[in-house]
């Protein structure tokens, strides 16, 4: 099925509740080439052309279409908009990935190390589910998390994001110099209007983190009304902050044999300093 | 076999996925939809196909087009890349049902008439083929990137082929690739002076890929001087680019033209070392290698004006100058020794004037060592400990020896290896 509208997709769902909806297909397809999945039906989402851009609301709000590809986020016209989106959207994948891969469909799918949800987390989005006959808004972190999880028929349609106009900045460490899944991702913004700094760590762990205490610490430390300056060293204990809330002592422990030793296992000492080695950064890049 | 059960069922229906003629399963359980696809250009009705399957199974199982190759299915590899609606994608990841009314282009489409695209031409050219499983992928992200980027800069060229893997030869190939089609396009698409054009397509064709052709020998070899004298190529007339392809360790030259020296064994009367007057025009001497004696007599020589008994700076013998009587002369890796010229007497442990290294005697404290003559077990002092000694680990990485920080200092304070870059410090 290639529903042209957005109503004609949500019918189509609500008819049948068992189909896929799909949009770029790349999570999706690699599934079911594995054999983990075989869908009784496909509804296909790349015709909905109303889905593939975005728009604005007064109050300072992108709404950005579930259909919006990566490629497409990675253009500078959106890049201006919402950098940390777009430089996540630039080291999504591969171009054969990022040209077919949309928004909507990594909130969906909701991987470990979709790149694009620690930036939605720390811009505190929001998303619209629409099913025949009605919408409903959720943040992102509730659908994410499974507090309020896609329930059967809905299709994800909207992403509302806040536009701060302020630095923003997505990093990402992998296993290699190429597209590669992401072994920790910080995203990071700065609220002016809210003298708030919001930080998320992505791939770390199941959803994205927000290490709340350490952005509010950081954001005291931060002279708001001046040049927006901080102390190196502040920066570096933001780096040790943010590792230390988001990567538990036990992590990659496979066994109780692990777990009972004192101190944290090495993975997670390796990927601490990852993740503080980011988020250092990301606060020295979002500051400068 | 009843195919009431819903597993029995679904194995039904991997075997018919494979066979053709297994047993019909539920069309609940394996749903199929008929389409047609529009490849190239030509309409290609697919019936009756699973809704799960590829477009790039359905290209090549259904409709013929083996060029798409199946890497990973991943959409790692880039081995499937097709282009449907003039984007570049992963046909492994593209559900060929969707796919209808699309225009598909394949690795097939770009050689119309038979012959290689331009693109394919460079990429043979260029090196970058050698197994070819990912080169059909490779030649549609070089086609889709110079669609939309006439002139791509080095980045720009890795960054749109970063999703196309290559196991054999790496990617300098398909970048010079790039580069050579761009030329060659620019070249005709200014085709106002058609000379010109012609010419630098030909450069381009003609100008050789990093990994494609084998370099012609340029670098120096690691090897000890040879004395001009025994070197087989006369280093005056003979230059490197006279050399062939580098062969033996034996066929070597300067690559800076010495000027030839004359051995000092050379019995040439007036001008020989005997008649004691130094010949200023003989450059080498302090390069030069004390040719064997004709006579084949141990004995060499002190050079006119050389004080003797001090270190020869440079002496490096040619090969299989030196006689294998002097057990003392040079090593294998040509060190001169420390005892001039005279005739290195075989060693007999007396005359050695290099680094003695004695059995201390019992009590005697070697320096950096403790007063047992032992290394002390003290860590990182190199020693080996002595038997029975406690072994102490090496601490961890970032563990302050000792086992407490240094005041101050807090655990973990110390940047992991030195990966703090000025950027971080925001110091502006």
């Amino acid at each position: 099925m290639l529903p042209a509208s957005l109503d004609e997709a949500v019918e189509a769902l609500a008819a049948h509740p068992a189909a896929v909806p799909v949009a770029g297909a790349t999570d999706l397809m690699e599934a079911v080439n594995a054999g983990r999945l075989r869908p009784a039906a496909l509804v296909g989402l790349g015709r909905i052309t109303e889905l593939r851009g975005w728009r604005y609301e007064d109050g300072g709000t992108a709404v950005l279409g579930a259909g919006l590809t990566h490629a497409r986020m990675d253009r500078p016209d959106f890049a201006a908009l919402i950098p940390a989106l777009a430089d996540a959207a630039r080291t999504a994948g591969p171009p054969q990935v990022r040209n077919v891969g949309t928004l909507g469909g990594n909130i969906a799918t909701a991987a470990p190390a979709g790149d694009t949800l620690p930036v939605l987390a720390a811009l505190e989005a929001s998303v619209t589910l629409a099913r025949a006959g009605a919408t409903r808004e959720v943040p992102v972190s509730h659908l994410l998390t499974g507090l309020d999880p896609l329930r059967p028929g809905e299709l994800l349609t909207w992403v509302r994001v806040p536009l701060l106009h302020a630095p923003q900045v997505f990093l990402k460490a992998t296993g290699r110099s190429g597209p590669a899944r992401a072994t920790a991702s910080v995203a990071l913004v700065l609220d002016p209007a809210r003298r708030a700094v919001r930080c998320a760590v992505g791939a770390v762990a199941p959803v994205p983190l927000r290490p709340l205490e350490a952005e509010a610490w950081v954001a005291g430390c931060i002279d708001w009304d001046g040049s927006r300056e901080i102390d190196p060293a502040a920066t570096a204990a933001f780096g040790e902050y943010v590792a230390a809330a988001c990567v538990p002592d036990g992590y990659g422990a496979e066994g109780a044999w692990e777990a009972v030793t004192e101190g944290p296992s090495a993975a997670a000492v390796r990927l601490r300093r990852t993740v503080a080695v980011l988020a250092r950064r990301a606060l020295g890049r979002a500051l400068k | 076999m009843t195919t009431d059960h819903p597993i029995e069922a679904l194995d039904a229906g991997l075997l018919d996925h494979a066979h053709d003629h297994a047993p019909q399963v539920s069309r609940e359980l394996r749903p199929t939809t008929s389409y047609s696809l529009r490849v190239n250009g030509f309409e290609r009705p697919v019936t009756d196909a699973w809704i799960g399957e590829s477009l790039l199974y359905v290209l090549r199982e259904r409709l013929g087009l083996a060029g798409a190759k199946d890497g990973c299915e991943q959409g790692e590899c880039g081995a499937c890349s097709v282009q449907v609606d003039g984007q570049l994608v992963a046909g492994c990841l593209v559900p060929a049902a969707l796919a209808q009314d699309s225009e598909i282009n394949t690795v097939e489409g770009l050689s119309a008439g038979g012959g290689a695209s331009d693109v394919q031409q460079a990429l043979a050219e260029s090196g970058a083929v050698q197994c070819g499983y990912c080169v059909p992928g490779l030649a549609m992200a070089v086609h889709d990137l110079l669609q939309r980027n006439h002139r791509p800069t080095e980045v720009e060229a890795r960054q749109a082929l970063c999703g196309n893997l290559c196991r054999c030869t790496g990617y300098r190939g398909a970048l010079a690739a790039v580069q050579s089609v761009a030329d060659a396009r620019a070249a005709q698409a200014g085709a106002a002076d058609e000379a010109a054009a012609a010419e630098e397509t030909a450069k381009a064709a003609s100008a050789p890929a990093p990994e494609a052709a084998p370099a012609p020998v340029s670098e120096p070899v690691t090897e000890p001087a040879p004395a001009p004298v025994a070197d087989p190529v006369d280093p005056v007339n003979d230059t490197a680019a006279d050399l062939p392809v580098y062969t033996d360790g034996d066929a070597w030259t300067e690559h800076v033209p010495q000027p030839p020296a004359a051995p000092y064994g050379a019995p040439d009367g007036a001008g020989g070392y005997d008649s004691g007057v130094y010949d200023t025009t003989v450059l080498a001497p302090i390069r030069d290698v004390p040719a064997q004696p004709a006579d084949g007599s141990t004995g060499f020589h002190p050079v006119q004006g050389h004080p003797g008994g001090q270190p020869y700076p440079e002496t490096t013998p040619a090969h299989g100058t030196y006689p294998p009587a002097a057990a003392g002369y040079p090593d294998a890796a040509g060190y001169p020794q420390q005892n001039g010229y005279a005739p290195a007497p075989a060693y007999d442990g007396a005359g050695y004037d290099g680094p003695v290294y004695e059995t201390p005697a019992a009590g005697t404290p070697l320096p950096g060592y403790g007063t047992a003559g032992y290394p002390q077990q003290s860590g990182h002092d190199g020693g080996t400990p002595a038997h029975g000694t406690p072994y102490v680990p090496t601490p961890p990485h970032g563990v302050p020896a000792g086992g407490t920080a240094p005041a101050g200092v807090p655990y973990g304070a110390t940047p992991a290896h030195g990966i703090r870059l000025p950027e971080d410090d925001h110091a502006s």
